[in-house]
């Protein structure tokens, strides 16, 4: 009896010992300086697909990679209307030159004393200095087809080289890296050009990104995969060896990425411009100083939004968008924080994508295709803030145009006259458009349109709904079909829909990015004109806009443009998504700008008041200890009796 | 018994050979492996890198037969996958180019610290429960029990899983609600909460079952036998009857036994941590149809090869058996 009452007593104090933090220790408690290490634990939805910068084309990737790798510019982090490019590799903004053969081109400076991760793959382990020819090895790397660069043949058609670099490869079955760098001109250990086919102002944004991050050869020829010396090497794309701010030192599939800083970092001080006037103070601080401020990043990952959220709730994680499930707990109907959150101190945060979602009509379709008027009406029709309200909380803002805020060209006081939700508007255009009330004006037969749509879940299935009823105010009859994804992607490809709901996210602020959309030789399936918008017009101004750089004639350009898909409206802008999230009180956020992926970069975090309020916000109460010993002990008693009665 | 064992192996082959053609059917039928790779890619990849990205996993090649002028009629994208499943060489995955046997390996040991302890803590006390209901069967405290048993038989698993997670995470907090570390001791502090909801979640349906085929047992002549000779009630219970009685649980029971290593998908997704039913469910998630193929086939070998251990089992425990 004794002994199980030990046995009761043991496992009650094992528990009592349990905490409910899910991290492990830190690498350090102190620096060596003796002041806090200080690490950020941040959910992460996923593993990255890859850290290969060549290859990776997606958020979670970008992530990881740009606080690894960087490229030779960067946006400014704090600048958002408009953005702005500021040099990050680069010594200095890129100068345009013209090749002695009168291409054009852009002439790069690197930095001086800019080294490698010190890693296994380069003698004695010590990183070595980054020089030009590691960016002509990732321009090599984008034209070979093993590494199956999703951007290549954008980038193709406008770097000289690249498209004959990648076919001949092809034809070999492998790409020659004794060759020189498709479209770069190495000038000396810090000094290359970029040798362009045509004039391409958007090359700046593109270096900006992670395709054109330099890459250590040592690096992707160390990595393989394979086993050397019974040791088996990682695959290059996971185990990234870059210049960035901070290396990975652990990732673990399905659970956790860790980074520590990198030490030798030297590439970007914080910036000393561009921060809101009303939080002068707490930028100014920070102004001039050496980045990074954090020691360790800690990504945990999380594919489902609940446990994320209630981490965020223990103080485990800094951060935390405001999902669906969670919003009516944290967000009032004033859209601010409830006194809950308010109480805890957390800060709120509400950010516009430089995004736009809208409707796509098919312009190859008989009826939705070749009726300027019949797709006004709907436009017309259409009350974007009903949909907000009940489906989006009211946060999302209204779109009138196609370019989103902050994308150069946008008009704040634009004011699209077909998007303005007025019914008797539309009606008059929908019968000019040959069918009063919604009826075939000849054959008096109701119009019928179908609307394919994304739908896996009952909420899809209602808004689609709501979409659906939107239209039929018309008169129209409107048939909804559904779509899982693939489907409905594979459908728009093809062109086999009459209109449908699409988004953008912009690659890079340029007006570029998003009318080339409507671009006639960019249709699908090759390209990404999905509507298959024709305007010989439109393209002309197109062509001529994005050879430019931007000036007061550019931007009357892009507005002509943008008036051209208004009154043509091939498509119905809907909204820019906006997302609400929460900081900690100690990890107040500082980057403003949603084009940049390197955020912890800049990120600090005060490690005291984050000890101090999980301590307050995970106190283990007495009782459960009490009641478990209560409950085994009932039965321990019980079992003996009830031994002793039957013997 | 050789024989008979031969000839089930060999029954083994057209089995899984249906189950990965009804899987190959299935993934092609709900997508293509152009919107495979377009999902992989993103929506924004071109054309031309998704081409490269079908030829480079051969999901370019014909889908049975092909039929192509100076080519073999089996170099298919079916025959080369039953080939390197056959061969066990299970390629790469097709979302990150990931060894899958490293996944498998990789996701094996978390799937067995949950499951393992999960199974000999819910066998032991589905055991002792059951015994203990037979012997007061008949009574309030029996039926009692039943009723709880068949209650906690209809909740969902993630119904247990978001209370569990509530009560011992967010409202007592003593245990993560989130989490997986493997750090030595400190892993078991993932482990318990876990390893606790699933005990308990199959629970009522075990110690139903057992009670069932105990009272059965409790029955017999040798039981009345042995009573009437003056054994007392206990001994009866926990050595004759029990012994009688495992001989038919030990069958359902050694049945699982090779599905531990799969895992639990669903508390594995609840508590992230990173085994393979976690693996299976990103994989179908992620459209990963190379993990997908490679997990099914894993599975539907397992699940055979423990219909196999139970009739050898049979023949083991119970000596009136013999496998012809």
């Amino acid at each position: 009896m004794a002994q199980r009452f030990l046995f009761i007593a043991i496992a009650c104090m094992l528990l009592a010992g349990c905490s409910n933090d899910p991290h492990p220790p830190a690498f350090h408690e102190k620096r060596a300086d003796g002041t806090p290490w200080q690490v950020s634990y941040a959910p992460f939805p996923d593993d990255p697909r890859s850290l290969d910068p060549q290859f990776s084309y997606d958020t979670l990737s970008h992530s990881i990679i740009c606080l690894i790798y960087e490229s030779m510019l960067q946006y400014h982090p704090l600048k958002t209307d408009p953005y702005e490019l500021v040099p990050c590799l680069a010594e200095s903004m890129p100068e345009r030159i013209s090749t002695p053969d009168g291409h054009p081109a852009y002439r790069f400076h690197i930095k001086h004393g800019i080294y490698f991760h010190d890693d296994l793959c380069f003698p004695e382990g010590k990183g070595r200095e980054l020089v030009a020819t590691d960016v002509a090895y990732a321009f090599q790397r984008i034209a070979d087809p093993k590494v199956e660069c999703p951007v290549l043949s954008t980038l193709a058609e406008y770097i000289v080289g690249l498209q004959d670099a990648n076919a001949e490869a092809q034809k070999k079955g492998s790409y020659d890296y004794t060759k020189p760098a498709p479209g770069i001109r190495v000038v000396d250990d810090h000094t290359f050009d970029i040798v362009l086919l045509k004039p391409f102002p958007q090359l700046l944004y593109w270096m900006a990104m992670p395709f054109t991050a330099p890459v250590a050869k040592e690096a992707v020829n160390y990595y393989d995969g394979k086993t050397h010396d019974g040791i088996t090497r990682e695959q290059f794309k996971f185990k990234p060896v870059g210049v960035g701010p901070f290396r990975l030192v652990a990732w673990r599939k399905g659970l956790s990425l860790r980074l520590i800083r990198n030490d030798h970092y030297i590439t970007t001080k914080f910036p000393t411009d561009g921060w809101p006037a009303e939080e002068a103070s707490r930028y100014a601080a920070m102004a001039g100083k050496p980045l990074p401020f954090l020691d360790e990043l800690y990504f945990r990952i999380i594919r489902e939004s609940i446990p994320a959220w209630v981490l965020f709730r223990q103080g485990y994680f800094e951060r935390a968008g405001v999902g669906k499930d969670v919003f009516d707990t944290a967000i009032s109907a004033k859209q601010e924080l409830t006194p809950e959150y308010q109480k805890r101190d957390v800060w709120l945060y509400k950010d516009a994508e430089p995004a736009t979602y809208y409707f796509l009509f098919n312009m190859q379709d008989p009826v939705v295709g070749k009726n300027p008027k019949l797709r006004q009406a709907i436009s017309s029709a259409y009350d974007f803030d009903l949909e907000n309200e009940i489906f989006m909380n009211g946060i999302f803002l209204n779109a009138q145009q196609l370019l989103p805020p902050g994308v150069y060209g946008y008009q704040p006081n634009f004011k699209n006259p077909y998007r303005q939700s007025k019914l008797d508007q539309a009606k008059r255009l929908l019968a000019e458009a040959g069918y009063p009330n919604g009826h075939d004006a000849k054959t008096g037969k109701q119009l019928l349109l179908t609307l394919d749509m994304t739908i896996d879940d009952a909420e899809s299935r209602q808004h689609a709904e709501f979409q659906k009823e939107q239209i039929e105010r018309l008169g129209i009859e409107v048939k909804i079909e559904e779509n899982l994804w693939a489907t409905h992607q594979d459908k728009v490809d093809r062109g086999n829909f009459q209109f449908t709901s699409y988004g953008w996210h912009a690659d890079y602020p340029d007006p570029e990015n998003f009318f080339f959309l409507f671009y006639g030789k960019n249709a699908a399936p090759e390209g990404n004109n999905y509507c298959r918008y024709a305007n010989p017009e439109f393209d002309k101004l197109f062509e001529k806009m994005r050879e430019m750089e931007n000036s007061p004639e550019r931007l009357e350009l892009v507005h002509r443009l943008n008036a051209m898909l208004v009154e043509d409206c091939p498509m119905i802008p809907l909204y820019y998504p906006v997302v609400f999230r929460l900081s900690q009180p100690w990890a107040q956020r500082v980057v403003l700008n949603p084009l940049v992926f390197s955020g912890p970069k800049y990120t600090q975090i005060d490690p005291g008041l984050r000890r101090q309020k999980q301590a307050e916000w995970n106190r283990k109460p007495a009782w459960p200890l009490a009641v478990i010993a209560a409950l085994l002990a009932a039965a321990g008693i019980f079992a003996f009796q009830w031994s002793q009665r039957h013997d | 018994m050789t024989s008979y064992l031969i000839r089930r192996i060999l029954y083994m082959f057209p089995i899984v050979f249906g189950v990965m053609l009804i899987t190959f059917l299935l993934f092609f039928v709900v997508q293509t492996p152009k919107s495979m790779a377009q999902r992989i890619l993103g929506p924004k990849a071109k054309p031309e890198a998704i081409q490269n990205w079908l030829h480079n996993r051969g999901y370019d090649k014909p889908r049975f037969i092909n039929a192509e002028p100076g080519k073999h009629w089996w170099d298919s994208q079916f025959f080369h996958q039953m080939k390197s499943l056959a061969t066990f060489d299970f390629g790469n995955s097709d979302a990150t180019g990931e060894r899958i046997l490293n996944m498998f390996k990789h996701g094996a040991i978390p799937s067995l610290l949950i499951t393992v302890p999960s199974f000999i803590c819910g066998f032991l006390l589905s055991l002792g429960l059951a015994l203990f209901f037979v012997s007061v069967r008949n009574s309030k405290l029996d039926l009692g029990g039943i009723i709880i048993c068949v209650a906690m038989m209809s909740v969902p698993i993630q119904v247990y899983v978001i209370f569990g997670q509530w009560l011992v995470a967010v409202k007592t907090s003593y245990l993560p609600a989130f989490g997986f570390d493997m750090a030595g001791f400190s892993t078991a502090k993932f482990l318990i909460l876990p390893v606790l909801l699933y005990t308990v979640s199959d629970l009522g349906s075990e110690v139903r079952l057992y009670r069932t085929i105990f009272l059965e047992e409790i029955h017999q002549e040798y039981v009345k036998t042995a009573l009437a000779k003056g054994v007392s009630s206990t001994r009866v219970l926990f050595v004759h009857v029990l012994k009688n009685g495992m001989i038919a649980i030990i069958t359902l029971v050694v049945a699982s036994l090779p599905f531990l290593i799969m895992g639990s998908l669903v508390l594995e997704n609840f508590f992230g941590i990173p085994g393979l039913g976690n693996l299976l469910l990103n994989a179908i998630h992620t459209s990963d149809f190379s993990v997908v193929r490679a997990t099914v086939f894993l599975g539907s070998l397992l699940y055979l090869f423990g219909l196999l251990l139970t009739d050898i089992c049979y023949a083991a425990v119970d000596p009136r058996i013999r496998l012809q």
